[in-house]
């Protein structure tokens, strides 16, 4: 900054107004992009080729347990296999796909900035995510994890060489989370277009603010704990085994005051893109704007309040199981105010069935379960019979899979007209989400009474009592891939032969719609000004200087083209 | 948050555009860095808290067979620490007041002086180690918590002397003006966050 000349800004009036010329050449534009909607892209392509190596590895655990003996691979690989498949899901998919993939394509745009805070830094972050992804993987060929993604010692102390490359590999993608977080957090608190109050951000703006810090604060403590159990395992500094005076149950305190708050890392932007496919396609302002925003806030916070509900058979003293007890039921309260607020956004509106809407209702019900489920977990006596069964198991993929994941099929079908210029196909879409919904369900609500009935979990053999259960569970998880496949083939044919999506083929009235598509590389030709909230259907569009952004209009890349 | 709000070719965008821009560059850079800081606070809040967890559970601390720590040395040592913090305070005044050279003296006793803290932890690890024989592996939880905290704290005392050697050396070769110097005020800041954490180590080792 400091070396540029008067000259050279001669046209710029700070830094919504200051662009760089748009690079050239196929590496500086799809490779090692500073562009947020490039970088977005790439998060977006990396996070769905680690879903389909992870949807693999969860096909080879319910292959396995199709018959009570299972047979299919061996026990050992079998831990290899779901510690892999808990991990990768996490971190390698839903956590870069929500914060770095939609994250960083949408939020800049419907905030009317040109870019996010620290482009450059954007890049670094993005660049660790697929490193890390061929970390854990690799950690295959030298003994992968078996304790589970959450990796509790004695066994992960134990365990071979793969469980370090597994710590390095997860710090390493927290790292990533974290710097991103800082980015997104500058970016919206101080890029907003004029006029864009607090109160005025998109909702799927707010989940993002909301996340941020938790991938900022939460993801560091994850990294000590990371650290830590690296350095117990490779250098023998005693941290977690109580044979040396440390303690196991460290870890189950560090992790989970990490991992808890991931869970909202994972489900809040998913909340937030809800927030947008609901009201655009019920043609009807969102109800309770403030309570929807102000209630990822509250989640957010409250999120880091409730770690120990992990840890109830852990032998957390009992005048603690209370308070962590009663703390997490609160956070059904803002969850509540949120599934009120949307299923009364759809109360009398002009709904479009679309595959967005369609995945959008299917999150409402499905992670209404997940949410439903979690009240049982939290409450301590129940949770003392189901800890460690299906019955968590179940609950975790409602919320993760029928929240997050479903969230994220939404929001692909929604915004991905602007990513490409071109329209997904509805038809494979809507089958899409049939064959998931029907598939999903089939497989993972039989586990809540598997898991009630004593099913274990993280074992590769069952009573035979249980088979049938489990049969029809992998039966219905193999339509749920085919499910997936489907979407993918969807994907890929859309973006050679799709319609042509226009502008706004929605109708939706956030900012990057009022924009072409696929956008420029400087996004706004004007930086727009906003005067009210995107969701009043029934009013002009709140935005000003907006006029030239269809039109054949020069950009300001060309005004300022060969200045730098 | 008005950052659109010169207009094309406004009449003061010649001279104002630069300037408002680089002040505005500057605040995201100054939150940026603000919240990286934040989030290394939390790197040493975790490690800290897994030090008083173990630290609570054990029998007794220092455990049985280790001594106390040297705690007069260490505070020598942390009179150094603090005095660099006095001298990089000074140092960023003076710069804001175009004293080069009284600002060059300043960094310069910083640097000297956070080395010569560095210089104190080896030889305080060295004792440690040698007559004491308390290793970061071998010593249970309080040579992993001790040497793991103090050793996180020492690097980035490393990293700081390097830092700041640079920036001297960058303000020697004019890249930093006397309204343009934000590397100057990210390092006064960074100096200032390892003296604090500071603060709380030697607490949480030395005193209680």
């Amino acid at each position: 900054m400091a070396t540029t000349t008067e000259h050279e800004h001669e046209h710029s009036g700070g830094i919504a107004d200051h662009i760089h010329p748009e690079p050239q050449g196929f590496i500086r534009r799809y490779v090692f992009s500073i562009d947020h909607k490039i970088i977005g892209i790439q998060y977006i392509i990396t996070g769905f080729v680690f879903l389909m190596l992870s949807g693999l590895l969860a096909e080879v655990i319910r292959t396995q347990l199709l018959h009570p003996t299972g047979g299919f691979v061996s026990n050992d690989t079998y831990n290899e296999v779901y510690s892999v498949h808990g991990s990768a899901m996490v971190w390698l998919v839903i956590i870069p796909l929500v914060t770095g993939g939609f994250g960083n394509f949408v939020m800049p745009l419907q905030i009317g900035a040109r870019d996010v805070a620290f482009p450059w830094l954007n890049m670094l972050s993005f660049w660790m995510f697929p490193l890390a992804g061929l970390m854990l993987f690799s950690s295959f060929l030298m003994g992968a994890p078996v304790a589970g993604w959450t990796e509790y010692p004695p066994m992960s102390l134990q365990a071979g060489p793969g469980t370090s490359m597994w710590c390095a590999a997860i710090f390493l993608i927290g790292v990533s989370s974290t710097l991103t977080g800082i980015n997104f957090l500058v970016t919206i608190l101080r890029m907003r277009a004029p006029g864009m109050t607090f109160t005025r951000m998109p909702l799927f703006v707010w989940a993002q603010l909301a996340t941020a810090p938790l991938s900022m604060v939460a993801t560091t403590a994850l990294a000590a704990a990371l650290a830590a159990l690296f350095m117990e395992r490779q250098f023998g500094v005693p941290f977690y085994d109580p044979t040396k005076g440390g303690s196991p149950l460290l870890w189950q305190h560090m992790f989970w005051f990490y991992s808890h708050p991931a869970v909202y890392i994972m489900v809040l932007p998913a909340f937030g893109v809800i927030s947008e496919v609901l009201p655009t396609f019920s043609r009807k302002p969102i109800f309770g704007y403030k309570l929807i925003a102000f209630s990822s806030v509250a989640i957010a916070l409250a999120g880091f309040m409730v770690w120990a509900h992990h840890m109830f058979t852990s032998g957390l003293a009992p005048y603690l199981q209370l308070p962590f007890m009663i703390l997490t039921f609160t956070i059904a309260i803002p969850t509540g105010v949120k599934i009120f607020s949307w299923v009364a956004t759809l109360w009398g509106g002009k709904i479009h069935f679309t595959s967005a809407m369609l995945f959008a209702v299917g999150f409402l019900a499905l992670f209404t379960l997940g949410g439903i489920t979690g009240i049982f977990l939290a409450a301590v006596p129940f949770d003392l019979h189901v800890h460690g069964t299906y019955f968590v198991v179940a609950h975790f993929h409602y919320v993760l899979v029928g929240g997050s994941l479903m969230g994220l099929f939404a929001g692909t079908y929604y915004w991905f007209p602007k990513m490409s210029g071109r329209m997904m196909n509805e038809t494979l879409g809507k089958l899409h989400f049939w064959l998931f919904f029907i598939g999903f369900n089939g497989t993972f609500l039989p586990q809540h009474w598997l898991g009630i009935l004593g099913m274990p979990r993280r074992v590769p053999v069952y009573d035979p009592q249980f088979t049938s259960w489990n049969q029809f569970s992998s039966y219905s998880s193999y339509l749920m891939t085919f499910g997936i496949l489907l979407f993918f083939i969807n994907l890929l044919m859309s973006i050679r032969t799709g319609k042509k999506a226009g502008a706004n083929p929605w109708g939706a009235r956030t900012l990057e719609w009022q924009i072409p598509s696929p956008p420029h590389y400087y996004n706004f030709k004007h930086i727009p000004t906003v005067y009210g909230l995107p969701y009043d259907f029934s009013y002009p569009l709140p935005y000003s200087g907006l006029d030239q952004e269809l039109t054949d209009a020069p950009g300001p890349a060309s005004t300022l083209a060969g200045a730098h | 948050m008005a950052v659109a709000s010169l207009p094309h070719g406004a009449p003061d965008a010649h001279h104002g555009g630069v300037d408002q821009l680089y002040a505005e560059t500057r605040e995201l850079r100054l939150q940026g860095f603000l919240l990286f800081l934040v989030s290394d606070v939390v790197l040493f809040s975790s490690f800290i808290f897994a030090y008083l967890y173990m630290r609570s559970s054990g029998q007794g601390w220092p455990p049985p067979g280790i001594g106390r720590l040297d705690v007069a040395f260490a505070a020598l040592n942390s009179v150094v620490l603090f005095g660099s913090g006095a001298t990089m305070h000074y140092a960023l005044e003076n710069w804001k007041h175009g004293h080069f050279n009284r600002y060059a003296l300043l960094m310069v006793a910083t640097i000297i002086l956070g080395a010569a803290f560095l210089g104190g932890q080896g030889y305080e690890y060295t004792n440690l180690i040698y007559n004491e024989h308390v290793t970061w592996a071998g010593s249970g939880v309080f040579g992993a918590s001790f040497f793991t905290l103090t050793g996180m704290h020492g690097f980035h005392v490393f990293v700081g002397v390097w830092y700041l050697t640079i920036l001297l050396l960058q303000s020697v070769q004019g890249i930093y003006t006397k309204d343009k110097y934000f590397g100057l005020t990210a390092g006064t800041l960074y100096w200032h966050f390892v003296d604090v954490i500071w603060v709380v180590l030697f607490s949480i080792f030395y005193l209680i």
